[in-house]
């Protein structure tokens, strides 16, 4: 036997007739190969082409029909697209994009597949044993009920009066949505965690926190729910994942300590950073987002990371970047993986602690608040400063002799949850938006703690009610009569983006928007 | 700026009489003889500038004995205030340093670089419109290097009433950071990088 694992998914048509007269001639498949059979290789998604990577898998093969043969038409130029993605984003978590191929067979080229499969599993040999960590088998949870409970008096849940103030602000109640964060408290309250809807609706909440912010006896209900989930998620629940579950597989994969990780490798030269600086620049996911929304949305997300280190630079500060930087795991513990969670938040503290770093300055409102608030709440002591961008900007800007050259733009503003919420900041923005130079900003109706959220959060529980609520969202944009949407979280971007995907109403919500330390960079200047 | 030791420095602040121009003489002279060990003198001016009118104080520094006190030709000329900033600026060396308060003197007829902190505005947002002295302090001590900050600051705190030591600090470090920055821009202006 082997201890490579390759998967080979096959196409049940092309390939998978030349895979079998190897079969049938009794040819030798080398036995690294474990093949799946697959109906289209356009079916395989991200998500699926990914997963094997989590499980520990050393190389992956999608064999599908050349482009024109496919059964379906466009299988085969989504494999393209798919595999692409899938390899960029194997590259910067730094498994190498080679462990992942799209080749094609006819049905009468079983000599072209078994010579490819026989070179592939050299390569990957050659390559060496992928450095993932497979996850271990899960034990059941017993006990679940006594555990709902001490979540239940954890978060003083009884006080709920049930006066409905939550369910009256909730924006996906608002869109439509059959949900109330009353009547799950009182569901769970009365010991009927199993109900059909409440096993639902735990996975709708977007946490957003509108609700504890409105709830008179100030039950924590976003926190609430994101424990609730961690049990759940232990005894069996499948967590609703959006995007077919890719982005947690990816934050689970990076769990693993040996992993070479290249956050940063695509940094333009020009950016000037410093291995020896007691000051860090922890950036966050957006250069996976920017590869994997590639096709769909076009998103460049990580222009705002360019963007903060151009501004650090502006003022003579060139902080060190983690180079094998993880996700900060604020999705895994909100989307109701506690374990990995911790893992990530372990494998980060102890890199940025190994550097001898006195201050991390963040970007991401979800980071910021998973530094400051989740890290030191789950155990994890930091040894060093956390400061978000802004704060820093407004610091510096604040010394004077800094100026802004005219933006002939009318802004309008989306609070980040995390931030302006949860952290209470929602005048940090604003200081730096009144500095520059605009045609106008006007806010929108719903705002700073009272916001609404941009559709999504953790990456599950995406429905057709979060569409609406978007919708809506950049109603109250449009309603301002700007002609910029300007946001602070990548996933805003994202999210909202999504929405302008629309096929019926694209172009009636077609906003441009832009990152604050996008505009911010692009306009500062010396005195 | 480079420092500007065994140089003797001639310096010349005016402004109306109630800004606290004569304390800030006072507080940049014990600020080179206590902190820095080296000579200085002060003369101020009498008369009705105690009444709001134009008031001056002339501040010399030097590394030898000083013999004569007063100012002829200034080589640093801090204007706090248009009368006095048209009463002196002809007296300012052609090389000399001019630094004014950016709200209260428009320096007309000059053909010069100079140096200007909004430092009564800044004064007010931090809750005194008295400690202006002490933020053009901390910009002069940034922009001229005439003292070192170490001295500056124990000075201030040394001179200023019991109780307000942590809102004076403020302001001279809210002007002395303004003063870095200032000086900063400038470089990076001349190298062309003025953006992001």
């Amino acid at each position: 036997m082997t201890n490579f694992n390759i998967i080979l998914f096959l196409c049940g048509w092309g390939p998978h007739a030349a895979y079998q007269t190897l079969q049938d001639n009794g040819s030798d498949i080398p036995p690294e190969i474990k093949m799946v059979r697959i109906p289209c290789t356009g079916r395989i998604s991200k998500a699926l082409l990914f997963k094997p990577f989590e499980m520990g898998a050393d190389g992956v093969v999608l064999a599908g029909c050349e482009p024109g043969s496919c059964r379906y038409g466009t299988g085969t130029n989504t494999a393209l697209n798919n595999v692409e993605d899938t390899r960029g984003i194997l590259d910067l978590l730094g498994l190498g994009e080679d462990r992942l191929r799209l080749v094609t067979f006819l049905p009468d080229e079983p000599e072209a597949l078994l010579e490819f499969l026989t070179d592939f599993v050299s390569e990957i040999k050659g390559i060496g044993k992928s450095p993932v960590v497979p996850p271990h088998k899960k034990t059941p949870l017993v006990g679940v009920d006594d555990l709902i409970k001490q979540t239940v008096v954890a978060y003083d849940v009884y006080t709920c009066l049930d006066c409905g103030k939550c369910t009256s602000a909730c924006p996906l109640t608002l869109a439509g949505k059959p949900f109330s964060p009353r009547a799950i408290a009182s569901t769970i309250i009365s010991g009927n965690i199993d109900s059909p809807s409440v096993q639902n609706d735990i996975w709708a909440c977007l946490t957003c926190g509108l609700c504890y912010e409105r709830c008179p006896s100030a039950v924590n209900f976003p926190e609430f729910i994101r424990d609730i989930r961690h049990i759940l998620k232990k005894s069996g629940s499948n967590g609703h994942a959006a995007h077919g579950g890719f982005f947690q597989s990816l934050m689970r994969t990076m769990t693993s300590p040996d992993l070479k990780i290249k956050h940063w490798e695509w940094l333009p030269e020009e950016i000037r950073t410093d291995d020896k600086s007691k000051t860090l620049f922890f950036g966050g996911c957006a250069p996976y987002f920017d590869i994997f929304f590639r096709n769909h949305l076009g998103v460049k997300t990580r222009k705002i990371l360019v963007d903060s280190l151009r501004l650090l630079n502006f003022f003579d500060i060139r902080p060190a970047v983690l180079d094998d930087e993880r996700c900060c795991g604020h999705d895994l513990l909100w989307s109701g993986d506690k374990e990995n969670f911790l893992k990530l938040a372990r494998l980060n503290v102890d890199a940025i602690h190994r550097m001898g770093v006195q201050e991390i300055i963040i970007g991401c409102p979800e980071g910021y608040r998973t530094f400051v608030h989740d890290y030191p709440e789950h155990g994890i002591e930091c040894n060093f400063k956390v400061t978000h961008i802004f704060e820093l900007l407004e610091r510096e800007i604040d010394k004077g002799a800094v100026g802004f050259k005219k933006f002939n733009r009318k802004l309008t503003f989306q609070d980040p949850c995390r931030m302006s919420r949860f952290e209470n900041c929602a005048d940090l923005p604003r200081k730096l938006i009144n500095r520059l130079n605009l045609k106008g900003f006007t806010e929108m109706q719903d705002r700073e703690t009272g916001a609404i959220c941009c559709g999504n959060c953790a990456w599950i529980g995406c429905d057709s009610f979060s569409k609406a609520m978007q919708v809506k969202r950049i109603g109250q944009v449009h309603d301002t009569e700007s002609d910029l949407l300007v946001t602070a979280c990548p996933k805003c971007q994202i999210h909202l983006q999504c929405a302008m995907e629309d096929p019926f109403l694209g172009e009636e919500l077609d906003t441009k928007m832009m990152d604050l330390t996008s505009v911010l960079a692009k306009t500062i200047q010396w005195e | 700026m480079t420092e500007q030791k065994d140089i003797k420095q001639e310096i010349v602040i005016t402004g109306f009489g109630g800004q606290g121009i004569v304390l800030a003489g006072r507080i940049l002279g014990e600020a080179v003889v206590l902190g820095d060990h080296r000579q200085s003198t002060l003369v101020q001016s009498y008369g009705p500038e105690a009444r709001g009118g134009a008031c001056s104080a002339e501040v010399m520094i030097s590394d030898e004995p000083i013999q004569y006190p007063y100012v002829r030709h200034p080589d640093i000329l801090i204007c706090m205030s248009q009368s006095g900033y048209d009463k002196f600026i002809e007296q300012l060396k052609p090389e000399g340093t001019l630094i004014i308060d950016h709200d209260l003197v428009k320096p007309r007829g000059i053909d010069r670089t100079f140096f200007s902190i909004p430092c009564t505005r800044m004064a007010e947002e931090l809750g005194r419109v008295m400690m202006a002295n002490i933020v053009m302090l901390g910009f002069f001590t940034a922009i001229t290097k005439a003292v070192s900050l170490e001295s500056a600051r124990n000075a201030v705190l040394e001179s200023v009433p019991k109780g307000t030591e942590e809102t004076n600090t403020a302001a001279f470090n809210k002007g002395h950071d303004y003063g870095l920055a200032v000086l900063k821009g400038r470089e990076k202006k001349a190298t062309g990088k003025a953006g992001a």
